[in-house]
């Protein structure tokens, strides 16, 4: 069951385990070959030796070549040997230890007595030619394990084999546990960006652990949210659908109330037929909503000359507007090809400005630019900008939501349906690009819309 | 009086329809599924066909493919609205016109009444009002007393909605004809918002009479106003 925990709890203990080992078998190993050194020759018989050779090149070489004799000698041999002058300094700057400095001191207090001759410190007089005396002294309580771990040599090898070994273990343990849980987190990221197909299980091959457990989870979580985004989709899809047919039976019923109708007016009917093409209006934006919802990818992209649909998105949006006393013109414009479903492009630009057209104020016209993008390359903005009242700046991110009202008596008697923008969003999004809203200085709303081209002439 | 075919699975509307349309002065037909549509469409007793997209069996798109192997009767698609797909591909596979469903039952009678003027026009008023003439452009050819579209001296078959876009082009071959004119005197109904018709018949025609003979677009578009016919 807990295969991740004990996964983890074995690896980690192994591997500690292993380190502490290789440590004390190399320092033991250490230890054990300065012993069978001194098994070999005694330490009277390598102090003899050492003594010599200091002897010979304090005559030859003098100072420095003892110092570097010394340096020598001190990274092979287990126990310290110390040249240490009358006035108590080793020649290295080594701290000599208080026992040792005791006897120096004892030496030269009685300089000619008989024990004098046994000890170290007779006999291992090192004279330079200039006259200084230095004596050799085995150090025996020098050679510790710190003495042993401090000589990079004899410990590094084996330290740093455990150190690649668990350094291996550890990272493919890392590896082993983090590759899965980033799949995972790519996973929920390309779920929640609207991927709802998406899922993790096969992608972790045999694993049976927590995160083999956790992707289960995931995609039954995925499996259930599909399903209910789906039908609660197929539902918005087919009930409108539904209410095609009894509408266009309506509509050709009133055309028959309409032919037997005495008179030519008829307020009512006015009032029906129109109520009935609102109905229409509204019916036809739920259903491209949901097709644009129902994650299919344009299929049909065709290069599309830009400026043209533009112009005649304007043409066609000016001419209504003008029935209201609004207008639409193109301020800047430039020629733009872009790699795009035609009929997707024109319907997102048609809801922009019809919308902006909404919004403005009786009097005023909706300004159109279309330009190259200076901090991108090969991306053009449209921005379409009205003179009306502007929006809530806390209202601006949601004004692509379905049905998004910002003021409910101003939206009623403009009589916004809230869906225009929505759907502009996603075709929009379709074609990669992007769309937001911000406030002008002047009080109005301006959309821009952001499309990457294709080749920009 | 005319006879109309309504191709519609919607049997109640049917009715309605039909009744509205016999107040108007047409005589209807009704078929409810693709096969039967078919088959009274090539009957050769209507003048016309109203034809529904969405149908069973046979769905309106596979009965217009049909028809136009054998027939060149004026259609008019019924298409669910926002659906441009189907509207283009309606006018791509030979439909005269299309309408989106719900429509207003004035506009569908207004419709009506263009596509069979045009389609009558080809078969009497040539003959008794204009003269018959005779268009020749480079190596395209046109009859308008019959009606024979000749390129490069082999006929090509035409609906009579692309016969009269072209017929109009060419009249004014080397000029532009903006989209609204030639709405109005090929279509005979007056450019409407959105309308993207025009534009799916001028695609068709180039694409029936291919490159001119120096190998570029016969017919021009001319941004922002209309087409234009290029000769040499």
């Amino acid at each position: 069951m807990h295969s991740l925990f004990w996964k983890i709890f074995i690896t980690f203990w192994l591997s500690l385990i292993l380190f502490a080992a290789a440590s004390i078998v190399a320092v033991s190993f250490y230890l054990e070959h300065t012993h069978a050194q001194q098994d070999r020759e005694t330490p009277r018989n390598a102090f003899r030796t050492h003594l010599e050779s200091a002897r010979t090149i304090a005559e030859l070489e003098g100072r420095e070549g003892l110092v570097k004799w010394l340096q020598k000698l001190d990274r092979s041999e287990a126990i310290p040997y110390l040249l240490i002058d009358k006035s108590g300094n080793e020649i290295l700057d080594r701290k000599i230890s208080s026992h040792q400095a005791m006897r120096l001191k004892r030496h030269l207090q009685q300089p000619d007595s008989s024990k004098r001759k046994q000890s170290w410190w007779h006999r291992g007089e090192v004279k330079l030619p200039d006259g200084t005396q230095y004596r050799l002294v085995p150090d025996f309580q020098g050679a510790t394990l710190g003495r042993a771990l401090s000589r990079p040599r004899v410990i590094a090898i084996p330290v740093l084999v455990a150190a690649v070994i668990s350094g291996l273990v550890c990272f493919l343990l890392v590896r082993y546990l983090t590759t899965p849980v980033l799949r995972l987190s790519e996973a929920v990221r390309q779920f929640s960006d609207g991927d709802l197909g998406m899922r993790v299980r096969p992608s972790m091959g045999r694993r049976k652990d927590e995160i083999a457990e956790l992707a289960n989870d995931f995609d039954r979580m995925a499996e259930r949210l599909q399903e209910l985004i789906r039908s609660h989709k197929q539902l918005l899809n087919d009930v409108s659908h539904e209410l095609r047919s009894p509408l266009a039976r309506l509509q050709v019923a009133l055309g028959l109330a309409r032919q037997s109708a005495s008179r030519e007016d008829n307020p009512e009917l006015d009032r029906i037929e129109r109520e009935a093409e609102r109905l229409n209006e509204m019916i036809g934006q739920l259903l491209s909503l949901a097709r644009l919802d129902s994650g299919a990818v344009p299929t049909n992209l065709v290069t599309v000359d830009l400026e043209t649909i533009l112009a005649e998105v304007v043409d066609n949006a000016d001419y209504e507007a003008s029935a209201l006393n609004r207008h639409v013109r193109v301020s800047k414009s430039s020629p733009v090809s872009v790699e795009a479903d035609e009929g997707l492009l024109r319907s997102a630009l048609e809801n922009v400005v019809r919308n902006a057209v909404h919004y403005t104020s009786e009097g005023t016209s909706v300004d159109i630019t279309l330009s190259s993008m200076e901090k991108r390359q090969n991306w053009i903005e449209i921005r379409v900008t009205d003179h009306g009242l502007g929006v809530p700046d806390e209202m601006l991110s949601g004004l692509f939501e379905p049905f998004m009202r910002v003021d409910d008596a101003r939206d009623r008697e403009s009589g916004g349906y809230g869906l225009g923008l929505a759907i502009a969003k996603r075709a929009i999004n379709k074609h990669g690009g992007e769309i937001f809203a911000t406030n002008t200085s002047h009080g109005g709303l301006m959309v821009s819309i952001l499309l990457p081209v294709t080749q920009a002439t | 009086m005319d006879t109309i075919l309504l191709a519609d699975d919607d049997i109640e509307l049917c009715e309605m329809l039909k009744q509205y349309l016999e107040t108007e002065g047409f005589q209807v037909g009704m078929a409810h599924n693709g096969k039967d549509s078919l088959q009274q469409a090539l009957s050769g007793k209507f003048d016309l066909m109203v034809l529904d997209v969405m149908m069973p069996q046979l769905n309106g798109l596979d009965v217009l493919r049909k028809l136009r192997k054998n027939s060149l009767l004026p259609v008019l698609m019924l298409t669910a609205r926002s659906e441009d797909v189907d509207s283009i591909i309606g006018l791509e596979v030979g439909a005269d016109d299309y309408l989106p469903k719900p429509c207003n039952p004035r506009v569908l009678v207004a419709r009506i009444r263009a596509l069979l003027r045009r389609a009558q026009s080809h078969k009497q008023n040539e003959n008794a009002v204009d003269e018959p003439e005779t268009l020749t452009v480079d190596d395209l050819v046109i009859h308008t007393g019959s009606r024979d579209v000749f390129l490069d001296g082999s006929p090509v078959a035409m609906t009579s909605t692309e016969y009269s876009v072209l017929k109009v082009l060419l009249r004014a071959a080397g000029h532009v004809v903006s989209k609204s004119d030639l709405s109005e005197q090929a279509l005979g109904r007056a450019l409407s918002r959105y309308d993207r018709s025009i534009d799916m018949h001028v695609s068709n025609l180039r694409r029936k009479l291919g490159p001119d003979t120096k190998g570029e677009e016969r017919i021009k578009t001319v941004r922002g106003i209309g087409y234009q016919y290029t000769y040499h």
